[in-house]
Formats: C-alpha cells, structure tokens, sequence
C-alpha cells in the first residue's frame, strides 16, 4: 500500500531550496556593486534588487535552519544539512551601523522558510547613496556552482529562488 | 581557515594595521602601506580572496570573520 509514497526523491532531497528573501528583481552576483559578492569569493548564489520605491520590505530566511549570525544588515541561516545561506541586505551597509534596520530574531534562533529576520527600508538606503540590492549566497559553495540559475525576472518574498545540490 | 597571526602578516605586521573589523564573512582592514600586504600569503593562509581599494584591504575569510576579527585584533 506503500506504493503511492514511494515517489523518486532521492535527488530532490538532495538539494537546498533556496526561497527570495523578499520581492524585486532576480540578478546575477556578477551584477552585485561589491567585488566579494561579484567575484563569488564568498559563494555562489543570485541576488534581489527590490523595485523603487519600495517602501519598508521584510526579508525572509532563505531556508528553514538556525540563525547563526545576525546582524541588522545581514544574517546568516544554517541548514541542518550543514548548509549556511547568506542574506546580505543592501551593500556596505554595515556603514549604517544598523540604523534604518530592525531585527526581529536572535543569534541562536531556529527559523522556519520564510519567517521574517529582517525590516529595512530600500529607498532610504538608496538615500544615502548605498545600493538597496540583497545578495543571498549558499556560503562555501564553488563559484557558478547553481545548476540552471535564471535571472532578470520578478520575485515576491516565498518564491524559489535557486536549489542548490547540497 | 587563516589564523590571526597570519592575517596579520599577511597584512604587512601589526604596525601596519590601521584598523580591523569583521563583518560576516570578511575582515574589513585599513593599513598603512598598501604594498606591505602581501596578498599571496594571505590567500595561502586560507583567505578566499583579498580585494584592495587604496588603504582599505578586505581579506574574505568565510563565516568565522567576526572571531577573527577580534583575535586579530587582539594581537594589534
């Protein structure tokens, strides 16, 4: 009777889906105003430019894992399979020193795909001359390492954004 | 990983440090002599990348950057 549930997942329980931290545009790293992030030094991954104008924006975990760093402007979320998912909101925004940034969870702090870590505002980031666009990166991963990665589209916060053979 | 002595070798030795600073995946640097960091070593010494703009040195350590830091500086 088992037969319905024995679907071929082997493959896709290989793989760490990555969801948009929060809405905009899908780009690529190389089009990310930060050589760390361009040049993948830091991993592969894709980055969200959220549209003008957007007013105050949640962003998301990528994954469902532990927050094992968090900062106001950036976080890090570790999978259970070992896995780290960087979200760094904006670029040289450690500049802001957290201002414009409100955190919503702890260092240590189990979260589910989606749940809200970070508030900021992009305009008024963009405001002070700084680029409101958020790299999300699998951290340790090789260079060009996403299978299949596609870009230029439009994302709402939840949407796949890359799977990643973990 | 690259341990805090030799990112401060790396980075031309602790005189040469203006100022060290982690941020989640990188140590953020500021040196005195650009041309006594020696980019070779520290990327030998277990740094993903090292990109150069002036005085400013950012050295990509991976996630460990913010300890590092503070072992680094506890050195300086």
């Amino acid at each position: 009777m088992n037969e319905l549930v024995s679907e071929p997942t082997t493959q896709r329980a290989q793989l760490l889906r990555v969801l948009a931290p929060l809405a905009g545009r899908l780009v690529g790293l190389a089009d990310v105003p930060d050589p760390v992030f361009a040049e993948q030094l830091v991993g592969a991954g894709a980055a969200v430019e959220p549209a003008d104008g957007a007013g105050p924006t949640v962003v998301g975990s990528p994954i469902a894992g532990t927050v094992v760093k968090a900062h106001p402007h950036a976080f890090i979320v570790q999978h259970e399979s070992g896995c780290a998912v960087l979200v760094h909101v904006g670029i040289d925004t450690v500049e802001l020193d957290g201002e414009g940034f409100e955190r919503h969870v702890e260092q240590g702090a189990e979260v589910a795909a989606g749940a809200p870590v970070v508030t900021f505002d992009p305009t008024a980031v963009r405001g002070r001359g700084l680029s409101a666009v958020t790299p999300v990166v699998v951290l340790d991963s090789a260079p060009d390492s996403i299978p299949d990665l596609r870009t230029g589209h439009d994302v709402a916060a939840g949407d796949p954004l890359y799977a990643w053979p973990a | 990983m690259a341990s805090a002595q030799e990112i401060v070798s790396g980075l031309g030795g602790a005189d040469n440090i203006v100022e060290v600073e982690g941020c989640i995946t990188r140590l953020r640097t500021e040196v005195r002599d650009p041309s006594l960091v020696d980019e070779r070593a520290l990327r030998a010494s277990g740094a993903h990348g090292v990109v150069m703009a002036g005085t400013i040195v950012q050295v990509v350590v991976g996630p460990e950057a913010d300890t590092l830091a503070d072992d680094v500086q506890d050195l300086l």
